[in-house]
């Protein structure tokens, strides 16, 4: 009988408890960020998932799992249970498997809980190339053809996509594309000069350019930078760049399709808090990112015009694997 | 004296002293463990410090970087496993001596030698940090590419036996460097279709299962035999033993704080080159290569602590990462609110005479738990091999798996366990294949770098070499280690300098 009385308070203590509080999180939520230790989206995820912990009451245990250009990651969150205890901690790729090649699956599959920040294209250049302007790199480019060196990081990659936007405006560059493992690696040659331009993330660069190892170009946004406020933008160069921007890098938190609800919520509500703490703010400001903090639809929307966008443009220089036509992704402005 | 006030800042403190410690501890331990990585380790703690202070965090991490370096050689002389890949040339004659129950002699050389590489390279750091890094960043494609083809003709000198066999063994390990997707262009390579494939093969499960598993169905030969009994009277090398091999220590210190300062090498080529450079200089070694050479437990490991100091060089001066570790750390400083790069010496000098600071204490730490608990360490040795020849297994499979967390990597272990255990039966050497996974990124990445920044053009491709000095360096020193290699090495030396000398 005191059991059965006990147990009787117990459950209703719990059940109290719980509608005091929330169903969830009730235990511990995994969180698998698809690049490795130490690299920027590792860094963006470990700085604001603290401050969502926080407003969650919850905690979220952050794992790396990287491999195959982090197909393996978003593999990894698709395939388990859609329960809002393991979430995807990833960047842009993903929108690009399918034109790429690399994959059936992109954030089409994830709902988006919170976009958090973007990054700017930077095209940046040695202190002692034979040009230190835009429109003079377009003009040694047109009387040295093949000559200058541009360091990219496989097709879909920030430069190959920036470098297609480039042709696309300005017709076809006839240049050398010399293939790095990424981007601090490319900018590392850069600076020893094995490679001439590179078109690169403003955070990645921007300590460089402070020190003078290297010289910006032109800004591929539609606002000036507030760390280079002298460097002009693109559109400014070529009204044909207006059309594809602002475009960038970014990164984002997502749960598998079918999550319950209320995790959704429970979790924009609180990456959404997250972001705005003044801490993130400023490390993302440190490292030149623009915050954005969208979700919902707002989110799809941005995923779905930045997917059309990229793919186009893609197609356009000759490196997609796949046609985006025939994967439904429509032309942009269509 | 702004400079001197923050070298001093760990030894200062008691609270960063004890992290530095402890991290160094943890370290050895961690590296002596295969597949349990530095690089590993100090990613975990990236998470496990994030809402630390800076200077605690950078403790830590730096005292497990400076003892996982070290901590690799343990299980390398102990049991054949190198715990990491830069203690693989450890294990060629640290392994031969503990079989001749000269471990605890072979650990106390090892660790004495490895402080002395850390401290070259901490000095170098200290001393000439930018005008290193001025020369490292010279370094274009083909410069790595003659680099790698430099280590490549290392295969002769890690054969033991038919040079043939040894060509074999790194051409082998050439091609499975090359499985999986290609890294420049995506597009799979060697991989049949096969989804097991794409990934590629990791490394670190081929070193372990070539290296452990092999040497466990080895010892399946002798089960019954007893046990070596490990003298341990004599750890700390005499003074006149460290003498002697002054000059060269200081050889490949210089090798291994170079090749670490490099961006795109690190500590495992510098302690392989510097093995290769101890075996061409040492005119009467006590003993052979191969069979328990002292100078070659001195040369690859002052050349991978050495190569701590070489890879802090680029990481602190320019924010380029010198290796793996290095590339954490400065996503590490940037989590805590630092901006590594070319002028964090000039925003924040303070920063890197603490990281100075650190890394001496560092290698002080490593000198001291290195010394202490040998004698429990050798006991590892002298167990029965019923015991051991199961530990080594475990071992080798937690390793495997810790890797990736993933169980493929441990198949691959055993697979290649098995493959490296009919090598060794038929006189095929391992290290060249080890060597070969090594270089192989190396070789081809930057080959196809450089030949596609001279438009496909041969001709302004050798012309980029001749017109280079430091090509054209790397390039004479491939042509006359490949020649003197070769017979006609033998009979340009007779031409040249008459008969022979008996």
């Amino acid at each position: 009988m005191r059991n059965v009385v006990l147990g009787a308070v117990s459950a209703l203590v719990m059940a109290a408890g719980a509608a005091v509080a929330q169903d969830y999180p009730t235990r511990e939520i995994q969180g698998i960020i698809q690049w490795g230790a130490g690299g920027s989206t590792d860094t963006v995820m470990r700085s604001v998932t603290p401050h969502a912990e926080d407003a969650l009451g919850g905690t979220v245990v952050m794992q790396n799992m990287t491999g195959a250009v982090g197909a393996i990651a978003l593999n990894y969150v698709a395939d388990a249970d859609a329960d809002g205890y393991t979430l995807l901690m990833g960047a842009e790729n993903p929108m690009l498997y399918k034109v790429m090649g690399l994959g059936d699956r992109d954030y089409g599959d994830f709902i988006p809980i919170n976009i958090l920040a973007r990054g700017t294209p930077i095209l940046v250049t040695r202190p002692d190339a034979p040009f230190s302007d835009y429109a003079g790199m377009m003009a040694y480019i047109a009387e040295n053809p093949g000559e200058v060196r541009f360091g990219s990081t496989g097709p879909g990659g920030l430069p190959s996509v920036v470098t297609a936007m480039m042709q696309t405006v300005e017709g076809e560059l006839d240049v050398t594309f010399v293939p790095y493992d990424g981007d601090g690696p490319a900018l590392t040659a850069l600076q020893g000069g094995a490679i001439d331009v590179m078109p690169a993330v403003l955070g990645a660069s921007i300590e460089g350019i402070r020190a003078g190892a290297m010289v910006p170009l032109a800004i591929f946004d539609t606002e000036a930078s507030p760390f280079l406020p002298d460097t002009p933008i693109a559109p400014e160069l070529n009204e044909g760049y207006a059309t594809y921007l602002p475009w960038g890098p970014f990164f984002g938190v997502f749960v598998a399709n079918g999550t319950p609800e209320e995790a959704v919520t429970a979790l924009t509500e609180a990456y959404a808090a997250a972001v705005e703490n003044q801490d993130f703010l400023d490390l993302m400001e440190n490292r030149g990112f623009t915050v954005m903090n969208i979700s919902g639809d707002e989110a799809q929307d941005f995923l779905s015009s930045w997917q059309s966008t990229t793919a186009w443009l893609l197609q356009d220089a000759g490196l997609a694997v796949n046609d985006p036509e025939g994967l439904g992704i429509p032309r942009p402005g269509e | 004296m702004d400079a001197f006030m923050s070298f001093l800042t760990v030894f200062t403190q008691p609270e960063l002293l004890l992290l530095v410690g402890l991290g160094t501890f943890a370290g050895v331990y961690v590296g002596a463990i295969p597949g349990l990585s530095v690089t590993m380790a100090v990613s975990i703690l990236i998470s496990f410090t994030f809402s630390w202070d800076v200077y605690p965090a950078i403790s830590l991490m730096i005292g497990i970087y400076m003892g996982g370096v070290y901590g690799g050689s343990r299980t390398a002389i102990l049991l054949n496993i190198p715990g990491a890949p830069s203690a693989i040339a450890t294990a060629m004659d640290g392994y031969p001596m503990a079989k001749r129950g000269e471990a605890g002699e072979a650990i106390g050389t090892t660790t004495v030698m490895s402080f002395f590489g850390g401290f070259i390279g901490i000095i170098v750091l200290a001393l000439a940090a930018p005008l290193v890094s001025d020369f490292a960043l010279r370094f274009q494609p083909r410069d790595y590419m003659l680099l790698a083809v430099l280590g490549i003709l290392l295969v002769g000198s890690l054969s033991t036996g038919s040079l043939v066999k040894g060509i074999f063994a790194g051409a082998f390990g050439i091609a499975l460097g090359a499985v999986g997707m290609d890294p420049l262009t995506f597009t799979p390579r060697f991989t049949f279709d096969l989804q097991i494939l794409r990934p590629g093969i990791s490394f670190i499960a081929v070193m372990i299962g070539m290296f452990g598993v092999s040497e466990a169905l080895l010892q399946l030969h002798h089960v019954n035999a007893p046990a070596i009994r490990q003298q341990i009277n004599r750890i700390v090398p005499s003074w006149g033993t460290v003498r002697k091999h002054l000059p060269l220590s200081l050889q490949t210190s210089t090798i291994g704080v170079i090749i670490g300062a490099l961006p795109g090498t690190g500590g495992d080529i510098a302690a392989l080159m510097a093995y290769d450079h101890a075996k061409r200089v040492t005119k009467n070694p006590e003993r052979e290569f191969g069979d328990g050479a002292i100078e070659g437990l001195v040369a690859p490991e002052t050349a991978n602590n050495a190569a701590v100091g070489g890879a802090f060089i680029p990481m602190m001066t320019l924010g380029i990462p010198g290796d793996a570790v290095t590339a954490i750390m400065i996503g590490a400083l940037f989590i805590h609110g630092l901006n590594p790069g070319p002028m964090l010496m000039i925003d924040r000098p303070d920063m890197f005479w603490f990281i100075t600071g650190a890394l001496v204490m560092a290698n002080v730490f490593m000198l001291i738990f290195g010394l202490t608990g040998i004698k429990l360490f050798t006991k590892i040795v002298e167990m029965p091999r019923a015991v051991l020849i199961p530990l080594i297994m475990l071992l080798s499979i937690v390793g495997a798996y810790a890797v990736n967390n993933s169980i493929t990597d441990v198949y691959w272990m055993l697979g290649f366990g098995v493959f490296g255990y009919f090598m060794r039966l038929y006189g095929f050497p391992l290290g060249p294949v080890i060597l070969g996974v090594i270089l192989s990124r190396l070789l081809d990445d930057n080959w196809r770098r450089a030949i596609i920044s001279e438009r496909e053009d041969l001709s302004r491709f050798f012309h980029g070499i001749f017109t280079s000095p430091l090509s054209l360096v790397l390039f004479l020193a491939v042509v006359f280690i490949f020649v003197s290699q070769t017979p006609i090495g033998g009979w340009l030396k007779r031409a040249i300098f008459g008969r022979a000398k008996p």
